[in-house]
């Protein structure tokens, strides 16, 4: 039997009035655990992009002269391979780097227009075994002198720093949001309950007069839903307002290169967008789900 | 219509309610079920809608095993049973016209449909001048037939009703009787428990009375006892 859609929007409203309250609250508490596991995303997205290069273990990076010949280029990949002390090397072409400062500078053309792939130094990124700080300074002052290669960075204990501190901050936060999710479900579930004890009398009647199981359910379920939907939409509303404002606030790239890309740019925010979408419509969806199987049985 | 074999009802605690009941009801018969408080008329009649499963036994409604249903069957079961009790059961916030039409809603009846059968049932039980009433505002009888009105605007096959005039007096007793006896002229079978001696006795219908759960007796045109 088709439940018309008139009839559900009008028993949904009608739950969600009477209890104005309470369903306020789950709201609130959907839209700030939301809007935490997005921030958690937001960090751990930006950190990573701000600090690409630096992932996998690599401790420092051998940028070669962009007008090296090929021996040479051959030469120092092949001296640092033979080195005892070398985990691995991977080699980073002119292309490889272009496409990489293209995805960084993402939503900046301008910045990408004045780049060419002949402009951006090929580059080798060397993973130690050792990765105590003192080796690794006297490893890489080896390569610095090497024919065509024109400098040698390593990876400062800032940016180790960052990519530890942030690593802790986006488990935090997403283990906070975690249990606020929990709340947000339980609150879900204990407010469709109260609706249903609300309209008992109506339930009741409705059983008695043959409505389906579905009839009697839909209503409420549409009800859990519809709270952790408005609780998504108010954390993804948060979260746009937020990262325009972050990034007005952290000095721009050109100042401190390690924080040009630790705010999200705008086109990596749809996933997170996404997944908080989904995640508050499945908070929704078991909350009431749970309540309407386990309070409304024939 | 209705056809119970070797049913009985224990509830927990060897509790029973009916025991080896064997009933036979036509099509269009009226049966008063009497009996003492406890001798398990109430269950007679939460078995016929399903609202309990008999413990042994098989019940067949309308030629249909209702014990074999699924649970998601038992709705359609119950579009053809119509069920009035003592209390009413009436929704508070929805006045009389909204209560009746709430049977057929919740049965996703088309809105045209309700809108004609609604006022024609109200006419027949007489209250189409109270239809914008709530029930707080209508007097026991007037409630009680709104009930009727509400189990029977779908014109179910079968109407159990549950001392219906169990908080009335005997003068708006009588009416509601009336009620129920045109209702059955319609070709609906009337199962009514009661304890109205009075109604029994005027009425002369079949009988069938309870005692702590067994079926003493089973009489056509009967009297209370």
């Amino acid at each position: 039997m088709a439940i018309k859609l008139e009839y559900v929007a009008r028993e949904t409203g009608t739950n969600l009035k009477r209890n104005f309250t309470i369903t306020l609250a789950t709201v609130m508490t959907v839209a700030v655990s939301l809007a935490l596991v997005g921030a958690s995303l937001m960090a751990q997205q930006g950190v990573e992009r701000a600090t690409k290069r630096w992932q996998g273990g690599i401790e420092f990076i051998v940028f070669l002269n962009p007008n090296a010949t090929d021996d040479q280029i051959t030469g120092v990949g092949a001296d640092l391979e033979a080195n005892p002390q070398i985990e691995s090397v991977t080699f980073v072409n002119k292309d490889a780097a272009f496409a990489e400062f293209k995805e960084l500078f993402r939503d900046s053309p301008e910045m990408i227009e004045s780049v060419s792939p002949e402009i951006l130094p090929a580059s080798y990124r060397v993973e130690p075994i050792d990765k105590n700080a003192d080796i690794v300074t006297a490893l890489s002052e080896q390569y610095k002198t090497k024919p065509g290669v024109s400098e040698v960075v390593s990876a400062t204990e800032t940016i180790r720093l960052v990519q530890r501190f942030s690593e802790f901050l986006t488990r935090g936060i997403l283990f906070v949001a975690i249990f606020l999710l929990g709340a947000s479900g339980l609150l879900i579930l204990n407010t469709i309950r109260m609706a249903m004890f609300a309209r008992r009398r109506e339930i009741e009647v409705m059983k008695l007069v043959g409505a389906t199981n579905w009839f009697i359910r839909v209503p409420f379920m549409v009800e859990g839903l519809v709270q952790g939907v408005i609780g998504a939409v108010l954390a993804i509303a948060t979260l746009a307002v937020a990262r325009p404002t972050l990034e007005g606030w952290l000095p721009p790239g050109d100042q401190i290169p390690l924080l040009a890309g630790v705010v999200p740019q705008s086109s990596d925010m749809f996933p997170i967008y996404l997944l908080v979408g989904l995640v508050g419509c499945l908070v929704g969806a078991a909350g009431a789900g749970v309540a309407v199987t386990r309070f409304l049985d024939v | 219509m209705i056809r119970l074999e070797n049913v009985s009802k224990a509830y927990k605690g060897d509790t029973v309610a009916l025991r080896e009941a064997n009933v036979n009801i036509d099509k269009g018969e009226f049966v008063f079920l009497v009996g003492a408080s406890g001798s398990g008329k109430s269950t007679f009649l939460r078995l016929l809608n399903r609202e309990e499963v008999p413990t042994t036994g098989q019940i067949f409604v309308a030629g249909k095993d209702i014990g074999q249903l699924t649970s998601w069957k038992v709705p359609y079961l119950r579009r053809n049973i119509g069920s009035v009790f003592q209390d009413v059961k009436l929704l508070t916030n929805k006045n009389v016209n909204e209560n009746v039409a709430f049977a057929l809603e919740a049965i996703g009846r088309p809105k045209h449909v309700i809108a004609s059968q609604v006022p024609a049932i109200l006419e027949l039980v007489g209250l189409s001048s109270k239809a914008g009433n709530f029930p707080h505002e209508l007097s026991g009888g007037e409630q009680q037939r709104v009930s009727i009105a509400r189990a029977f605007v779908n014109r179910p096959l079968i109407l159990l009703a549950d001392e219906p005039t169990g908080n009335l007096d005997p003068a708006t007793s009588v009416g509601i009787m009336r009620l129920l006896e045109r209702i059955n002229k319609t070709g609906t079978t009337v199962l009514m428990a009661t304890h109205d001696r009075g109604i029994v006795d005027t009425m002369r219908r079949r009988v069938i009375e309870l005692d702590r759960g067994s079926i003493i007796r089973d009489q056509a045109r009967g009297v209370y006892e």
